[in-house]
């Protein structure tokens, strides 16, 4: 190397194109995507293969399992449905409670989805191909889980769907749902995001339901090859589809970056558009963002980790797609920690009394084990991925992971309970706890969770398998023509 | 060849190969012809000269519908039809309503991106005769296809033929429809 | 990967690169300097001296505000380990150059604020805010003191991070050590939180506490929406500029600038994101402790002004970005850059003048107006930049050419 350079004899040229002479790069390859170097038939057989082996055990163990944990949430329900709404813990002055707690968190879980999906395409990480397809699962699953908890705070739920409650259609009063609420905002807001989300997944399995229809079909599989088929909608690769399925991804992705911006900043707005001190801080929009992003990087890990190790996914979810991981959680970790500190900050620079108090009360009053925990789990731990040996101890990702969503959990019942349960006056003040009802519910969302994902897992391409080709050294159709080709 | 040859149809084993043939198809003049990928190859657009994608327009129409909705519907709603004041805020203001008809312009534009996908794609379209090439699996996997078809005016089955074999076709078969 | 990669390059047709000789901004910017000094001891009445104090606090955010960009973006590009931009980085690692400059530059407003307390910043006058339990309540946060050591530290941080940054691509020129690339991301790991910190509390100090009643936990990621978006539009009119001078010619292409563009548009939205947000949560909640700041701008032509911004600083520039074909003619991205320019200008303007009332207390704030030492102040600090920056572009070469990353850039396509 160093012999090379020595040829620029005399005074270097500075500027202009006679400089890309001197060019000559230092060696820092940049990891790879898929280790082994794989063939694309490797790759279709590795992950086409899950749905076509047998089911194996510990899916159906596992599938016993979550089916179990799931029915607390039936069980939550109906007792819900059937006697009321004063089943959850709900008093004054606490009159949101546990159910808008776990309505965000599920929310902030599915976000990563979208932003790996759509924000890390945007950004051109191709390390995205691997987590992706999974990780937008999990959006919408977690989409399902926290719609409950809307839907069922009204009691009698079937009045949801009518006509004028929550969706725009003029009651037997004529009367029209009022925009003017940000309640109203997240109707929209979620239901937009559930279908956008569904549609991105979807558009992007065409082609890869397309490979299992043709797999299934050489295979004999009549019956599965007719419904995967089905859904493949007759693609067949044509690179004049290609042409306009890759500009309709990328403006997905463009469309779903703002869209998962927008919906928690509509989250955050619930709380933050109102007076409560504690809740109504102009920060909250991007803050909730990020924090939602870092759960959801959280549930990613927590999923994708003990997946990767089933089924021996080494190579195509290798260290640097963890490395990376791993990182966004601490940077949006982070943030989550500047916000923190703003608020605070801001709080006590308001010289506003109530703000200052519901900080106060926040950190040192009947809810501090909540707040440290919170603090712990979202600020503190992160911090621990700076180290490259954390990063590649797996079990010990794994095990932060499971941190960072309890921690995330926590931030939502702290601002929700420590500024109601403190309110302007000290004589309407109270202690909320949640009912059995409201643990069953919560507890069992898990579970729904976990049913849809391990439904997922069996039958549907675990990872972006035209994806991941696409981004093998073996793709670049211009490595055979070497560089100077590349000039346009 | 009868009637009911659909075309002739070449398999190349590498994205270059499949690259390099589609650059030589299309400068033979070809129009009606197609590569078929398991995956898609950057920069076969230009290979195949084909022109930048429509898509946007849908999304542009999907876009500019959503968001007149929303703030139309929302000033019909709580301002027209049945005033409804509340928390001493405008009967209509675009402030509360740009959230909602934000979301709604979003949720039109991605229905106009994937419906102008569709469209364009002439998709679903279960039947088609690249779909019966006998290792079409091999497509949707590791290999690649060059489809000429025989509606095309340029097209002979020789003239296609020869030149599939001299741009190093794998394998080359008709494939009728 | 190594070796060939000299010869494999293609040549764009070599035009010789004309540099520009940097006593030339220098001398512009002395000229505004001194200009904007005459300005200030010319002016018929206190009033005016303070308004030109206010000329130089605009220039000072608004250049200061562009090279934090600035200085973000290398350390993002850094901290992404990005391909693409690595031949704009060096053009960025040059105008890192201007930090220190920029710190003498801003050192007379500090030292008014102990010469002149309540010149610029009413809180700094103690004997006129002493009784004001508002200021009493922060005025462990907004005394004199706290004010001048954290502009120090913040400049300290921008100049040390600067520095780091600047002195190891530099070396990585000379010996083609990957070692300096890694050293480089440290940097950007805890270079980001500290310029994300420092800028966040420039922009409370210097703009938010102008009205120290006011305030909004969303401030500091205004400005650093600001910060970005003016970097990237500076960016691209230093790169088509230096095209034009043979400097970039064949290095910097279509391609790079289809990016940029790309990035504008994103944070166009982002800073209308920020920007609605903040305006919307007051709006909405409509408390008078917090309306106040809106309610002032919505007095006399700041209503018209807070129309253009929001045409002119979102809707004009996301309606151009969405336009393919736009993003890759230099014509209209100079055309955009510079409306980008003037607008974050005009934002900057929005933020701090009417912190000057017309009966110089709490009254309605001063029109908006532009006066001739506005322009003097931004020119003269402007040059100094410039001054700065061709200096450090005629010692160095124009782009990293050892760089790990640099065939990625060069190669870069649509």
């Amino acid at each position: 190397m160093s012999q090379a350079h020595s040829q620029s004899s005399g005074a270097p040229i500075l500027h202009g194109a006679g400089v890309l002479r001197e060019v000559e790069p230092a060696v820092l390859p940049r990891p790879k995507l898929v280790e082994n170097d794989r063939s694309f038939a490797w790759i279709t057989d590795k992950v086409m293969g899950i749905i076509e082996g047998p089911t194996p055990r510990w899916w159906w163990w596992s599938m016993a399992v979550a089916v179990f944990v799931a029915s607390f949430t039936v069980m939550g329900l109906a007792y819900l449905v059937s006697t009321g709404t004063g089943t959850w813990g709900l008093a004054n002055p606490v009159n949101w409670g546990w159910a808008i707690v776990n309505f965000v968190f599920w929310i902030g879980i599915g976000h990563a989805g979208t932003l790996i999906s759509a924000i890390l395409c945007l950004l051109r990480q191709k390390w995205r191909t691997s987590v992706n397809r999974a990780a937008e699962a999990m959006t919408i699953f977690a989409v399902v889980c926290a719609g409950l908890f809307p839907v069922f705070h009204t009691g009698r739920v079937w009045f949801a769907l009518y006509p004028g409650f929550l969706f725009p259609f003029p009651n037997s009063n004529g009367i029209w749902p009022n925009f003017h609420s940000p309640l109203e905002w997240d109707v929209f807001a979620i239901s937009t995001y559930g279908t956008v989300s569904a549609l991105f997944w979807y558009v992007g399995l065409l082609p890869d339901l397309a490979t299992a229809r043709d797999r299934f079909f050489v295979a004999g599989r009549m019956m599965r090859a007719k419904i995967y088929g089905f859904f493949a909608m007759g693609w067949r690769g044509s690179n004049r589809h290609w042409s306009n399925y890759e500009m309709a991804y990328l403006l997905l992705a463009g469309l779903s970056t703002p869209l998962v911006l927008s919906v928690h900043t509509i989250v955050s707005f619930d709380f933050a558009v109102s007076l409560v001190p504690g809740w109504h801080t102009t920060i909250f929009p991007p803050y909730f963002v990020a924090g939602a992003i870092f759960s959801g990087f959280g549930m990613v890990l927590t999923l994708m980790l003990p997946l990767r190790s089933i089924y021996r996914m080494n190579d195509l979810i290798t260290q640097y797609h963890i490395d990376c991981m791993c990182k966004i959680t601490l940077a949006t970790g982070t943030m989550v920690g500047y916000a923190y500190a703003m608020e605070f900050f801001i709080a006590w620079y308001s010289a506003n009394p109530f703000e200052g108090f519901a900080f106060i009360n926040r950190a040192f009053g009947h809810y501090a084990w909540a707040y440290w925990t919170m603090i712990s789990c979202n600020v503190i731990t992160p911090q621990l991925f700076w180290f490259r040996k954390v990063r590649e101890n797996t079990a010990l990702v794994w095990v932060l992971s499971i941190f960072v969503n309890v921690g995330m959990w926590f931030e939502r019942f702290v601002i929700t309970v420590t500024s109601l349960a403190r309110d302007f006056l000290p004589s309407s003040w109270g202690y909320y706890s949640p009912t059995v009802v409201d643990i069953f519910t919560y507890f069992g969302t898990f579970g729904v969770f976990s049913v849809l994902f391990l439904l997922f897992v069996r039958f549907v391409p675990l990872m972006a398998v035209a994806e991941i080709k696409a981004v093998t050294p073996q793709a670049d159709a211009h490595a055979g023509h070497g560089h100077g080709e590349a000039h346009h | 060849m009868s009637n009911n040859t659909f075309g002739l149809v070449a398999r190349f084993d590498s994205p270059a190969a499949v690259m390099h043939a589609a650059e030589e198809v299309r400068d033979a003049g070809y129009k009606h012809w197609d590569v078929i990928t398991p995956f898609p190859i950057h920069g076969m657009d230009a290979a195949m000269g084909l022109r930048r994608s429509l898509v946007p327009r849908f999304t542009l129409v999907g876009g500019i519908t959503g968001f007149t909705l929303g703030m139309l519907g929302i000033w019909y709603m709580n301002a027209f039809d049945y005033p409804l004041a509340v928390g001493g805020k405008p009967m209509f203001s675009p402030m509360f309503a740009f959230p909602v008809s934000y979301e709604l312009t979003i949720l039109l534009s991605a229905f106009g991106t994937i419906g102008g996908m569709f469209i364009l794609n002439r998709l679903p379209m279960h039947y088609h005769p690249v779909l019966k090439y006998d290792k079409i699996e091999r497509v949707t996997d590791d290999e690649f296809l060059i489809v000429v078809e025989a509606r095309d005016p340029k097209f002979t089955p020789d003239g296609a033929r020869k030149l599939f074999q001299k741009l190093g076709a794998k394998e080359i078969s008709d494939l009728e429809n | 990967m190594s070796a060939s990669h000299a010869a494999t390059v293609s040549h764009a047709p070599a035009e010789q690169p004309r540099l520009v000789n940097p006593i030339v901004p220098l001398g512009v910017g002395a000229a505004g300097i001194l200009l904007t000094l005459v300005g200030a001891f010319m002016a018929s009445s206190p009033e005016a001296t303070t308004r030109v104090g206010y000329s130089w606090l605009i220039g000072m955010t608004f250049w200061t505000g562009l090279s934090i960009g600035i200085l973000l973006l290398v350390q993002i590009h850094h901290i992404f380990d990005a391909g693409w931009s690595t031949i704009i980085r060096r053009t960025h690692e040059h105008w890192l150059a201007v930090f220190f400059p920029l710190a003498l530059l801003f050192a007379p407003l500090v030292v008014l604020v102990w010469m002149h307390p309540g010149f610029i910043w009413k809180w700094t006058d103690i004997a006129q805010v002493g009784g004001d339990i508002l200021y009493t309540k922060k005025s462990g946060f907004l005394s004199r003191g706290a004010f001048t050591g954290f502009t120090i530290a913040f400049f300290g941080v921008w100049i040390w991070l600067s520095y780091r940054l600047r002195k190891a691509s530099f070396a990585q020129d000379v010996d083609g050590s990957a070692d300096h690339t890694r050293a480089n991301r440290v940097t950007a790991a805890y270079g980001i939180p500290a310029t994300a910190l420092s800028l966040t509390f420039a922009a409370f100090y210097w703009l938010m506490s102008l009205e120290y009643h006011w305030f909004s936990t969303m401030y500091g990621v205004w400005f650093f929406a600001s910060c970005i978006r003016g970097a990237l539009a500076l960016t691209t009119l230093l790169c088509i500029y230096l095209v034009s001078r043979g400097i970039l010619a064949g290095i910097f292409r279509k391609a790079h600038l289809l990016n940029l563009g790309n990035l504008m548009l994103a944070f166009t939205v982002f800073w209308a994101y920020i920007t609605f947000s903040q305006y919307f949560l007051i709006w909405n909640a409509n408390i008078p402790e917090e309306t106040f700041w809106y309610n002032i701008r919505e007095t006399g032509n700041w209503w018209n002004v807070g129309l253009i911004l929001i045409f002119g600083h979102f809707l004009l520039p996301f309606l151009f970005f969405l336009q393919h074909p736009l993003k890759k003619k230099n014509g209209s991205m100079i055309f955009i850059c510079t409306w980008i320019l003037a607008i974050i200008l005009l934002d900057f303007f929005y933020n701090i003048l009417p912190a000057i009332k017309v009966d110089g207390a709490h009254g309605d704030p001063v029109n908006f107006h532009v006066t001739p030492w506005d322009v003097t102040a931004l020119v003269g600090i402007g040059g100094v930049c410039f001054w700065a920056f061709f200096n450090s572009y005629a010692k160095q070469r124009c782009i990293p050419v050892r760089d790990p990353r640099i065939v990625e850039s060069l190669h870069l396509h649509e």
